[in-house]
């Protein structure tokens, strides 16, 4: 009971603590999302089915970044009562949405097959393989759903740290930076008249780079950031 | 004995506010302490820098000779129950009880039931829909049943009624004595537990300002009744920790006298009584709340009247 990979696995079974609602009810709400969009495109005529798709995949990552947000609010409150130690909490937490959201990628992947076989579900829709998502290598496809998934889960964990640390004033002076920070960068593009090079700039880039590389840069930073912040953080 | 717990110089400051103040204490390997102290004296600010929840601003803290802050070798012998314990939304019952036995090593689940028993507390029901006394309550089954060397209670009667309250001092001495381990107990219910804790350790503004065995303490004060002159002739000389008039008649409470001092009391005709920890705890922090410890008298005197 006593080893380091038992201990880890301890602290992230907390996180999952009820597993009905934290473990199921991603898929549930995507469910209802995919039933909603399935009857509207019944209702469809076929030209207008042709081009489109839907965004009902966007539920799975909102309900994605909540749990980790709660992760960091609710049960590392708990968790640090009861003896867990922080750096104890985040390895649980960060191994936790690594593997969640490769498991959640490769459910995606599964699903958009299934889409593909069925001709978008006999009515031609594009709940799964959306556009710009599609990738031909099964390795690349889970990629590009698990990466966004994995930098949702850290963003949450980092506001969730953030929060847990210095209180909703640290939320909101986080928030304020965030927003100085990018308008800044927007001022100083269109000051510069970048922003043709900026755009031409990403047209340059894979799909993969920026579904995936540049998440995965973004997600890492993220997991630093939060684990300086959670090291002395307070229940 | 080794000690379980040791304050050096420890403070901890709140922006302005001092919430310890250079505190130096020692918790001996199981034994029973009693911290005690008024609201805001820094019992729970204590309490969470020896559990590793926060750390101090400065000086040292040791559990078993270990700093406390992130170790996890040593959190998994600690147990921390607090009125302020945090469960997460969506937890019921089981699913603390369940993650308390992940977490200590020596849980043991057969006890748990029994202590279920003891307040009918349903497993199935949501910590958050929980009243006051039953939430205490699954603090103390997770304190008790976590057998912790070290197991620290903070408040953990709220919302307790006294019969229920009597049965978690019945249990934690049985269990004590059948798992010997260092248990530290904070409480206002000051004579509830008098019987029960081995050392008592009082805060006050953040400092100790007594830190002595149960059995001395309860000899430490005796309160000297008789006519105002002969107590007042008698008590010249000693640390009087509280006094009150009524008529002709005085009460002081002194410190400790020796025992040809008892007999010299009974030959003025005086009346020697022994203090309760609470009126001790009383009467100290009392006198150091009000330099004049005449205002408390008074106080005191006209409810009698």
């Amino acid at each position: 009971m006593t080893g380091t990979a038992t201990r880890t696995l301890n602290a992230a079974r907390l996180q999952l603590i009820p597993y009905q609602t934290n473990r199921f009810l991603p898929w549930g709400i995507l469910g209802i999302s995919f039933a909603i969009n399935l009857l509207i495109y019944s209702l469809l005529g076929p030209e207008d089915r042709a081009n489109g798709f839907t965004g009902g995949l966007a539920s799975i990552y909102v309900v994605f970044f909540a749990a980790y947000v709660r992760a960091m609010v609710q049960v590392f409150p708990f968790a640090l009562g009861m003896g867990v130690t922080r750096r104890r909490f985040y390895t649980a937490t960060a191994l936790l949405a690594v593997t969640e959201s490769v498991a959640y990628g490769v459910i995606l992947y599964l699903l958009r097959l299934v889409e593909d076989a069925t001709d978008g579900w006999g009515v031609s829709m594009r709940f799964f393989g959306i556009t710009y998502l599609v990738q031909d290598n099964p390795l690349l496809q889970i990629l590009v759903y698990a990466v966004p998934l994995g930098l949702l889960a850290f963003v949450g964990v980092f506001v969730g740290g953030v929060f847990r640390r210095w209180g909703m004033n640290g939320v909101y002076t986080l928030a304020i930076a965030v927003i100085a920070v990018l308008g800044g960068l927007a001022a100083l593009v269109t000051w510069q008249r970048w922003w043709d090079a900026l755009g031409g700039w990403f047209t340059d880039q894979s799909p993969l780079t920026l579904l995936a590389g540049l998440p995965a840069a973004l997600a890492a930073a993220l997991a630093a950031a939060a684990f300086l912040t959670i090291r002395r953080a307070t229940p | 004995m080794a000690s379980a717990v040791t304050f050096h110089d420890v403070s901890k400051r709140f922006g302005r506010f001092t919430a310890l103040d250079r505190v130096g204490l020692t918790v001996e390997e199981n034994t029973i302490c009693g911290l005690l102290g008024r609201n805001g004296a820094g019992k729970t600010t204590a309490m969470q820098i020896l559990t590793g929840q926060i750390t101090a601003s400065s000086g040292q803290v040791h559990v078993f000779g270990a700093d406390p802050y992130e170790n996890e070798e040593l959190l998994t012998r600690v147990c921390f129950v607090t009125e302020s314990q945090r469960y997460p939304d969506g937890y019921r019952v089981r699913h603390v009880l369940r993650a308390a036995s992940w977490l200590y090593p020596n849980w043991d689940g057969d006890y748990v039931g029994s202590l279920l028993e003891d307040f009918g507390l349903p497993l199935n029901c949501p910590v958050k829909k929980l009243s006051r006394g039953m939430r205490s309550w699954l603090g103390v089954v997770v304190g008790l049943a976590a057998r912790a060397p070290l197991t620290v209670f903070d408040e953990p009667y709220l919302g307790l009624d006294a019969v229920a309250r009597q049965l978690f001092y019945d249990r934690l001495l049985a269990d004590y004595v059948a798992h010997p381990r260092t248990v530290l107990l904070s409480t206002h219910l000051i004579d509830e537990v008098s019987d029960l804790v081995e050392q008592v350790v009082l805060l006050d503004s953040g400092q100790v300002l007594i830190d002595e065995a149960a059995d001395t303490l309860r000899r430490r004060a005796v309160t000297v009744t008789g006519s105002a002159a002969a107590v007042e002739e008698f008590t010249r000389g000693h640390v009087r920790l509280h006094s009150e008039q009524v008529g002709s008649l005085a009460r002081v409470t002194v410190e400790a006298l020796g025992e040809a001092e008892h007999a010299g009391a009974r030959a003025l005709g005086l009346n020697l009584e022994s203090v309760s920890l609470q009126q001790l705890m009383v009467r100290t922090t009392a006198r150091r709340a009000t330099p004049a410890s005449a205002v408390g008298a008074d106080a005191t005197t006209k409810e009698t009247r």
